[in-house]
C-alpha cells in the first residue's frame, strides 16, 4: 500500500531542476549523503555492461532496501534516494536481456514501485510477477499489503477480461501464508475474499490463529451479500472442525441451518461431555433434532443426550435459577400494577368486575408467573374449599376470556410437562367449550419447546381438531402449533392440511390452522404445506379477503420461508396471481419473512420504498412492510441502528397505517433490550392522538422491556395506566405491557437471538412475528375475541441465564464476571472481551448486550460462549495456590 | 382358577375416599375363555364413600402375552407394570387406577399416535416390552362454573355502570354555565336534598307556590335523577331554561352570548326556591327541608356604645360569610370576622343615628354548613366585581364550637364527649368491639353507652325537627368538608367555576363541567387561593353526628 502523504512530501521539492535538489543535498546529514551517493553509484553500476558488476550492485541495493524497510513510519531512506532513478532503472530493465539478473532487477523495481508508481498502474505487482519469486516477506509488511491491494484490483480486471489468474493465485498463496504467520488474519481473509478463494485459508490456519481467523470470518459474513456469506461461514465451519473446536463449529452449522453439518459435528466428536454441551446449544436454539446411533453409539448415552435436546430439564434449571435469585414467591397482578404509587387517579375502587380488566389481569398473571408453577389466581392451594379460588378466577372471565384464563395455566406451568398436564387435566372435563379450548391451548403452551417420547400434546390435542365447536378447534390447533413449532411433524401435517381446504371450515379455524402449520414447518420451504395454504388463500371470497384474520394466511406462508432468502421466489411468483386485495400484502409478508434476520440492505431499501408510497385505496400492505424492515434489519447492530433512524422518518412522513406499525417494528428491533432512545420515542407515541398508534406503542414498550423489570418503563406504564384509566382498550394494552416488562419476574427474555447475538432461533422469531402481525390490527385481534394470539410469544420465551453445570449436569456455583460485551473482531493480541464487569456466582442473569467469562481457572467451559447451560470441566492443571 | 383381590383404600388428597375392589383374575392357569368381559359398577353406599366394584370374568387366550412397561404419571414413575395383552386396555386402566387413584374414565394414556382407547387392540397399539408410557389425569374435582357467575361491568345497562364508576356524571357546559354546573354538582352531593326532591311530586304544588318555582323544583329533581343514572355527561338544558325563566338575571347577554354569572347568587337563589317548594304541604307544621339542612340560626346582640342601648335579635341564614381582610389567614378568623359588624341606625335614645355594634353567634347548627368566602367586592373605579386573591386556608375538619352561643355550647357538650370517647377508642385499644366508627355520621351506638354517657341530654337545635324519632342523631359542632366550589380567574363574572365533591366512597372528584376527574384529598385543601389557581369560593361542610 503506498502512502500518498509521504509520496507527496518527497516528490514535490524534487520535481524542479537541479537547484533545489542541490539545496536539499546540503540539508542532508553526512551519513545520508554517503548513503545517497552510494545508491547513485549502485544505479550507475546496474547499468554497467559487466554482469558481475551488475549483480554486485543489485545485491547491494537490495541489501540497503531490505535493512531499512523494517520501519514504515516514513518512506525509508534508500527508497527515497532511489526515487529519481526509478525511471532510469525501468528503462534499463526493458533493455536487459532475459536473465537472472533481470529478475533481480524486477524484484527491486517492484519494491520501488511501492512508493513511486502512479496510482492504478499496479507496477509493483507487474514487476513482482516478472521477478524472481523469492520470499515475499523479506521486503516487509508494507510491501506485502500493497501487493495484496494491487492483486485484488488486478483480479477484478482479469475476471472481466476472463484472463488466466494462475500467476496471481500463486502470489496470493504466498501473501496469505505470510499474513497468517504474522498475525494479520483479517488482511489474509480480506484478500482471499477479494480473489474468491477462501478455501486456501484452511491450509494456512494453525492452532494459534484459527480462532481469530474464524471470528473475523463470522463477523464479516454479516456484511457479505448473497451466497458469499454462506461460503465464508462454511470455511469457518471447516476450520473449526479441523481444529476440533466442535462447539463453535456447531454454532456455525446452526447459523447455516445445515443439519448435515450438525450431524458431522456429532460424528466427529467422541467426547460425551462435549456432546452434552452440543445438546444444550441445540436445545437453546429450539430446533428438533433426533440423534441416531451413528452420532452416539451407546443407547443410554444417546437417551441422556436426547433428553437435553428435548429440554426436559429446562423447567428444573429455571426453577433453580429462580430459587437462587429468590423470586419464587408468586406475584399477583396488583403487585405489578403498583397502583398505590399513583396519586388519586387510580381506579376508583371499582366494585364490579370488568371483564376486560380481568382478562388483562389473567395475562399479566400468566406472563409474570410464567414457568414458576405457582401463582395467586389460577393455581390455588389444593386444600381450599371445593371450587377454590381457581374456579373462581377462571369464571371471572367472560366467554372467550375463559379460554385465555384456562390457557394461562399452561403459561404458569411452562416447560413442566408432568405437573402441567396434571393441573390442566381438570379443565378437559368442563362443559364449557371456551374452557376446553383454553385447556387445549394450555397443553400446547406447557409443551412449548419441550419434546417428549410419548408426544402427550399430539395425543391429547389431535382428537379435538375436528370437533364441532370452532373455539375448541382453534384451541387444539393453536396448541399443536405452539407445541410442535419447528418439528415438521408429518402426522400433524396430514391432519391439519385438510382443514385448510375444507369449504365448511370457518375462516378463523382456517387462519389458525395455517399459522400452526407455518410454525410447525417454519423455515422448511415445505412444498405441500405451501400448496395447501396457497389454495386456501385462493378459495377465499372477496369479502373474506378483507377480514383481518385472512391476513394470517400470507403470514403462515411467509413463516415457511423464514430466513430462507431466494427459496421464496417461486411462491412469491404464485402470490402475484392472487386477488389484488391480498396480493401486495402477501408479497410484503413473503419478502420480509424470507429475508428476516439476514440484514440484507437491499431488501430494507425495497421495503422502505413501499412505505414511501402514499396510498389512497386503504390498502394494508404497508403494515407488514414496516414490520419487515425490522425483521430484516434486526440481524446486526449497525443495520439495526440505521433502521431505527429510518423508522423515525416514517413516523414523521408516513400515513396512519404506517405510523401504526412503526412502534411494533421498534419493539421487534429492540426486543428485551430497552434502549433509551427507543424508549423515549415509544413513550412519546404512547400519547399519540391516534389511539391505535398509542396502543401499538404501549405494547411495544412492553416488548422492549420484556423480562427486564426495567424501572423506567415500569414507571412510564404506571403513569400511562392512570392517564388512560378511562379508556378500557388502552388500559388493557398498558396492563399487557406491564405484564411483559415483568415477564417471568425478570428472568426471561424474548430475544430470538442468542449465543452472543450470533444465532437466530427460527421458532422464537416466528412466534414474535405472528404476535406482531396480529397486533397490526389491534381492534380485531387482541382487543376482540382472539386475544390468545398473545400467547404466541411463548415461543420466544427463554431464561436469560447463565447456568453452570458440572459433569453430572448438577448446578455448580462458580464465580463469573458479567459485563458489557466488547467487539474484539480483528483486534491484535488478546483483548478484554467485556468491560465494566461485576463478579457474580452462577446461576446469573445476563442482560441484553452482556457477556460473561469465568473468573476462575479451576474449570474449563465446554462452550465458547457462556450463555444458557454451560458444562464446566475441571481444569487438570489447576493448582489451588497458584 | 385363582382370584386375586386387590383392595386399596385410596385417600384422594383428603377430599374423598375411594374404595376400590379390583377383582383380578390371574389367568395364567386359566385357558378356557376367549373374551374378557368387564362389569363396572358404581354403588353409592352413602354420599361420602362411593364404592367401586369391578367384576370381570376373565377369561383369556390360550397363550397370554404379558408385557412389562413403566408408566409415568405426573412426577411418579411406576416401574414394571404388567400388561396382559389378551385383555382390553380397560383392564390396564383399572390396574393404573389401583396405583394412582385416577378413575379409568379420567385416565389418558399416551401411546404412539394418540390416546389409548378403552377397547383398542393391544396388537395394533404397538406397545413394546419395557416401553415408557405416560398417563395423564387426576382425580381432582372437575371445575364447575359457579352457579351465579360474576356480573361484568361491560354487561351492565348504562345506569348501573354508574355505581361501579364511583362517581356521578358530569354536566355539559351550555355556554358560560359553569357557575350553574358547579352549583348543581355541589348540591347534588347532598343525599337528603335528593331524597326530599324525589318525594316532591308533579301535581303536589301547593297554592302558595308560583308556577316557575314549581317548574324549577321539578327540573332540579329531574336533573339530579339523570345525573345519578347516567355514565356519560348530561346536558342540563331543561334546568337552565327554567332557571332563566325564574331568575331573568341569569339570561343577561353580552355580545350575543349568555354572560358568566356569580355562582353564589345561583346557589342562593336555587336554595331559596327549593326552600319555598319543599315545605311539606300537608302537615300543619311548616317543615322546611332546606332550612332543616342548610339553615343557620344566628343570635345577635346589638349595642350602641354611645347610648349603651342593647337589643338582641335572631335571624336565619343559609350560609356563613368568611370575610377576608389583611388579618385573615384562616377560615376561622374570617368567620369570626364575619359575625361581627358595624351598622348605623337611628337610636331611639339619642334621637339620631348612631353606630351600633352587632355581634352574632350561632344558635342553631345545620346538617350542612355552607361557608361563602367573600372574595368579590364591587370596585367602584373599575365598575366591576373585583376579586380578593388572598390565601385563606380552610381545614378538612371544621370545629365551630367557639362560634356558638352559650346555650348551644351546652347542648353540644354531651355529643362532643361521646365523639371524643369514640375516637379515643378507635385510636387506642379496641377494647369494646361494639363501638364503631363515627366517620360517616350515621353511627349506631349501643344503648348502654349512649345512656351512660349522656343520659338525659335533650335533643339539639330547632333545626333537628325533621329527624325521625327513635335514636336521636345529635350534632357535635364538628364538620367535615364535602364539597368545594372554586373559582379561577380575576373577576366574578369571568373565569371558570369548578366543583370538587367528595363521593360516598370517600374519593374526591373534580367536576370540571362534563369532565369528572379523580383527585387526591391533599389537593383539595390546596384550593385556598393566593395565586391564579382555582380557589375556594363556597365550601360545604357536613356535620359529624353521634346518635344518642
Amino acid at each position: 500500500m503506498s502512502d500518498p502523504k509521504n509520496d507527496a512530501g518527497t516528490s514535490q521539492p524534487k520535481a524542479p531542476a537541479k537547484d533545489p535538489k542541490k539545496k536539499e543535498e546540503e540539508d542532508l546529514s553526512e551519513e545520508d549523503l554517503a548513503l545517497k551517493q552510494q545508491l547513485e553509484l549502485y544505479v550507475e553500476r546496474v547499468q554497467d555492461s559487466d554482469p558481475g558488476l551488475q549483480k554486485v550492485a543489485l545485491e547491494s541495493m537490495r541489501h540497503e532496501i531490505r535493512t531499512s524497510t523494517s520501519s514504515m513510519t516514513s518512506v525509508p531512506k534508500p527508497l527515497k534516494f532511489l526515487r529519481p532513478h526509478y525511471g532510469t532503472l525501468k528503462t534499463f530493465y526493458e533493455t536487459m536481456p532475459e536473465s537472472d539478473l533481470k529478475k533481480y532487477l524486477a524484484d527491486i523495481l517492484s519494491v520501488l514501485a511501492l512508493t513511486m508508481s502512479a496510482e492504478g498502474e499496479r507496477e509493483s505487482l507487474k514487476y513482482r510477477l516478472l521477478g524472481s519469486e523469492g520470499d515475499i516477506g523479506s521486503w516487509g509488511h508494507e510491501y506485502v499489503r500493497n501487493l495484496a491491494g494491487e492483486i485484488s484490483q488486478e483480479y477484478i480486471k482479469r475476471q472481466s477480461e476472463e484472463a488466466p489468474i494462475e500467476d496471481l493465485m500463486e502470489l496470493v498463496q504466498q501473501i496469505v501464508s505470510f499474513h497468517m504467520k504474522h498475525n494479520a488474519e483479517p488482511e489474509a481473509v480480506d484478500l482471499l475474499m477479494e480473489v474468491e478463494d477462501l478455501d486456501l485459508l484452511v491450509e494456512h490456519v494453525d492452532k494459534t490463529n484459527f480462532k481469530r481467523t474464524c471470528l473475523y470470518l463470522t463477523s464479516a459474513a454479516r456484511y457479505l451479500p448473497g451466497p458469499d456469506d454462506m461460503l465464508v461461514l462454511d470455511i469457518a465451519y471447516t476450520i473449526y472442525l479441523k481444529f476440533e473446536e466442535f462447539a463453535s463449529a456447531l454454532q456455525i452449522a446452526l447459523s447455516l441451518d445445515n443439519m448435515q453439518h450438525v450431524r458431522q459435528v456429532f460424528t466427529s466428536c467422541d467426547n460425551q461431555l462435549k456432546k452434552m454441551q452440543f445438546c444444550y446449544i441445540l436445545a437453546r436454539h429450539g430446533i428438533t433434532f433426533e440423534l441416531d446411533d451413528e452420532m452416539v453409539a451407546d443407547d443410554d448415552d444417546r437417551e441422556a443426550l436426547q433428553d437435553i435436546i428435548n429440554n426436559t430439564k429446562l423447567s428444573e434449571s429455571y426453577l433453580t435459577l429462580a430459587r437462587d435469585i429468590e423470586v419464587m414467591e408468586p406475584k399477583s397482578p396488583e403487585d405489578i400494577y403498583k397502583a398505590h404509587l399513583l396519586d388519586g387517579r387510580a381506579s376508583a375502587g371499582a366494585s364490579v368486575d370488568s371483564a376486560r380488566q380481568n382478562l388483562a389481569a389473567t395475562f399479566v398473571n400468566a406472563f409474570v408467573n410464567a414457568g414458576f408453577g405457582q401463582d395467586k389466581l389460577m393455581t390455588a392451594p389444593a386444600d381450599s374449599s371445593i371450587g377454590g379460588s381457581t374456579g373462581n378466577w377462571l369464571f371471572k372471565n367472560k366467554e372467550h376470556g375463559k379460554t385465555s384464563a384456562a390457557a394461562s395455566l399452561g403459561m404458569i406451568l411452562l416447560w413442566d410437562v408432568d405437573s402441567g398436564l396434571a393441573q390442566i387435566d381438570k379443565y378437559f372435563h368442563s362443559n364449557d367449550n371456551h374452557v376446553i379450548a383454553g385447556a387445549l391451548l394450555g397443553v400446547g403452551i406447557v409443551n412449548c419447546g419441550i419434546k417428549n417420547d410419548c408426544d402427550p400434546a399430539l395425543a391429547l390435542l389431535s382428537e379435538y381438531i375436528s370437533k364441532e365447536d370452532s373455539s375448541v378447534r382453534i384451541g387444539a390447533i393453536m396448541g399443536l402449533g405452539i407445541a410442535y413449532a419447528g418439528a415438521q411433524n408429518e402426522q400433524i401435517r396430514s391432519s391439519l392440511t385438510p382443514i385448510l381446504n375444507d369449504a365448511k371450515a370457518p375462516l378463523d379455524v382456517i387462519a389458525f390452522t395455517a399459522i400452526s402449520l407455518g410454525l410447525i414447518y417454519v423455515g422448511s420451504c415445505n412444498e405441500e404445506v405451501a400448496q395447501a395454504i396457497i389454495f386456501a388463500l385462493m378459495d377465499r371470497s372477496e369479502s373474506e379477503l378483507g377480514e383481518p384474520l385472512t391476513r394470517l394466511l400470507p403470514l403462515a406462508l411467509g413463516l415457511l420461508y423464514l430466513g430462507k432468502q431466494e427459496s421464496v421466489e417461486a411462491t412469491a411468483e404464485v402470490s402475484k396471481t392472487f386477488n389484488e386485495k391480498i396480493r401486495k400484502y402477501c408479497d410484503m409478508t413473503l419478502l420480509s419473512c424470507a429475508y428476516a434476520g439476514t440484514g440484507n440492505v437491499l431488501k430494507v431499501q425495497n421495503l422502505l420504498g413501499h412505505c414511501a408510497q402514499h396510498l389512497e385505496k386503504g390498502e394494508t400492505h404497508q403494515g407488514p412492510a414496516v414490520l419487515g424492515i425490522a425483521m430484516v434489519a434486526m440481524a446486526e447492530e449497525l443495520g439495526l441502528e440505521m433502521s431505527i433512524r429510518s423508522l423515525e422518518h416514517l413516523l414523521q412522513y408516513g400515513e396512519q397505517n404506517i405510523r401504526r406499525a412503526v412502534p411494533l417494528a421498534l419493539g421487534l428491533l429492540c426486543i428485551s433490550n430497552p434502549k433509551v432512545n427507543v424508549m423515549d420515542t415509544l413513550s412519546r407515541l404512547s400519547h399519540d392522538s391516534d389511539s391505535e398508534v398509542a396502543m401499538a406503542a404501549v405494547i411495544s414498550l412492553g416488548l422492549i422491556g420484556a423480562g427486564t423489570n426495567n424501572a423506567r418503563i415500569a414507571g412510564m406504564l404506571r403513569n400511562l395506566s392512570s392517564y388512560y384509566y378511562k379508556d378500557a382498550s388502552l388500559l388493557f394494552c398498558v396492563r399487557i405491557a406491564q405484564g411483559l416488562v415483568h415477564l417471568g419476574k425478570g428472568l426471561l427474555t424474548l430475544n430470538p437471538y442468542h449465543s452472543d447475538r450470533f444465532l437466530l432461533s427460527p421458532t422464537a422469531l416466528a412466534g414474535l412475528v405472528t404476535m406482531l402481525h396480529a397486533c397490526l390490527d389491534m381492534k380485531a385481534m387482541v382487543l376482540g375475541k382472539y386475544h390468545y394470539v398473545l400467547y404466541f410469544i411463548v415461543l420466544a420465551m427463554q431464561p436469560r441465564m447463565l447456568m453452570a453445570v458440572d459433569e453430572n449436569l448438577k448446578p455448580l456455583s462458580v464465580p463469573v464476571r458479567v459485563g458489557q460485551a466488547v467487539d474484539v473482531v480483528g483486534q491484535a493480541g488478546r483483548p478484554k472481551t467485556i468491560t465494566g464487569f461485576q463478579t457474580h456466582s452462577t446461576p446469573v442473569l445476563l442482560a441484553a448486550g452482556d457477556r460473561a467469562e469465568l473468573a476462575t481457572e479451576k474449570y474449563i467451559p465446554l462452550s465458547p460462549i457462556l450463555e444458557g447451560h454451560v458444562i464446566l470441566k475441571e481444569n487438570p492443571e489447576y493448582r489451588e495456590d497458584s | 382358577m385363582t382370584y386375586r383381590i386387590i383392595t386399596r383404600t385410596e385417600k384422594n388428597r383428603g377430599r374423598r375416599r375411594f374404595l376400590g375392589f379390583l377383582l383380578y383374575i390371574n389367568k395364567r392357569k386359566n385357558t378356557d375363555f376367549r373374551r374378557a368381559k368387564i362389569l363396572f359398577l358404581l354403588f353409592k353406599q352413602n354420599k361420602k364413600t362411593p364404592i367401586l366394584y369391578f367384576f370381570f370374568r376373565s377369561i383369556a387366550d390360550s397363550n397370554p402375552i404379558m408385557l412389562t412397561v413403566s408408566v409415568k404419571w405426573q412426577k411418579e414413575v411406576f416401574k414394571s407394570v404388567e400388561i396382559d395383552t389378551s385383555q382390553p386396555p380397560y383392564v390396564f386402566k383399572c390396574q393404573l387406577y389401583d396405583l394412582t387413584g385416577v378413575p379409568p374414565e379420567r385416565q389418558k394414556i399416551m401411546v404412539k399416535g394418540g390416546l389409548l382407547k378403552d377397547d383398542a387392540d393391544w396388537s395394533t397399539v404397538g406397545v413394546k416390552q419395557g416401553q415408557k408410557l405416560m398417563m395423564m389425569g387426576t382425580a381432582d374435582e372437575v371445575v364447575k362454573a359457579p352457579e351465579k357467575g360474576p356480573v361484568f361491568m361491560e354487561d351492565l345497562p348504562e345506569e348501573e355502570q354508574v355505581a361501579s364508576l364511583g362517581h356521578s356524571a358530569g354536566l355539559f357546559n351550555l355556554g358560560n354555565t359553569c357557575y350553574m354546573n358547579s352549583t348543581v354538582q355541589c348540591l347534588h352531593s347532598v343525599p337528603e336534598l335528593k331524597s326530599s326532591l324525589v318525594k316532591y311530586s308533579h301535581s303536589g304544588r301547593s297554592n302558595d307556590l308560583d308556577q316557575t318555582s314549581h317548574m324549577l323544583t321539578v327540573a332540579t329533581r329531574d336533573l339530579f335523577n339523570e345525573l345519578d343514572k347516567s355514565v356519560k355527561p348530561v346536558a342540563p338544558m331543561q334546568f337552565w331554561m327554567v332557571l332563566r325563566k325564574k331568575y331573568p338575571q341569569f339570561s343577561q347577554l353580552h355580545n350575543g352570548v349568555f354572560m358568566q354569572q356569580d355562582a353564589e347568587e345561583c346557589w342562593t337563589q336555587l336554595l331559596y326556591t327549593l326552600s319555598q317548594s319543599l315545605r311539606s304541604p300537608g302537615s300543619s307544621v311548616n317543615v322546611d327541608t332546606v332550612k332543616d339542612l342548610f339553615g343557620i340560626e344566628l343570635a345577635s346582640r346589638i349595642h350602641c356604645q354611645e347610648s349603651g342601648e342593647e337589643s338582641s335579635e335572631t335571624e336565619s341564614t343559609y350560609s356563613l360569610k368568611c370575610h377576608i381582610s389583611q388579618e385573615v389567614n384562616h377560615l376561622h378568623e374570617g368567620l369570626k370576622h364575619g359575625l361581627k359588624s358595624e351598622l348605623e341606625k337611628a337610636s331611639p335614645a339619642l334621637g339620631r343615628s348612631a353606630i351600633y355594634f352587632k355581634e352574632s353567634r350561632i344558635n342553631g347548627l345545620p346538617r350542612y354548613l355552607t361557608i361563602q368566602f367573600v372574595r368579590f367586592f364591587w370596585k367602584r373605579e373599575s365598575n366591576q366585581k373585583a376579586k380578593i386573591l388572598r390565601k385563606v386556608d380552610y381545614p378538612l375538619e371544621l370545629d365551630v364550637y367557639d362560634l356558638c352561643s352559650d346555650e348551644l355550647r351546652k347542648q353540644l357538650e354531651g355529643p362532643r364527649q361521646i365523639l371524643r370517647d369514640e375516637e379515643g377508642k378507635k385510636l387506642g385499644l379496641k377494647a369494646n368491639e361494639k363501638s364503631s366508627s363515627s366517620k360517616d355520621g350515621d353511627v349506631k351506638m349501643t344503648d348502654a353507652e349512649g345512656s351512660s354517657n349522656a343520659g338525659g341530654e335533650s335533643s339539639v337545635a330547632a333545626s333537628q325537627e325533621g329527624v325521625p324519632a327513635g335514636k336521636e342523631t345529635c350534632l357535635t359542632g364538628i364538620y367535615d368538608l364535602v364539597a368545594v366550589l372554586t373559582h379561577k380567574g380575576r373577576s366574578a363574572d369571568s373565569g371558570h367555576y369548578v366543583a370538587w365533591v367528595k363521593q360516598e366512597n370517600g374519593k374526591w372528584i373534580e367536576f370540571d363541567d362534563d369532565n369528572p376527574i379523580p383527585q387526591r384529598e391533599e389537593d383539595i385543601v390546596k384550593l385556598s387561593g393566593g395565586g391564579d389557581w382555582h380557589m375556594a369560593y363556597i365550601c360545604m361542610y357536613k356535620a359529624r353526628t353521634v346518635s344518642m
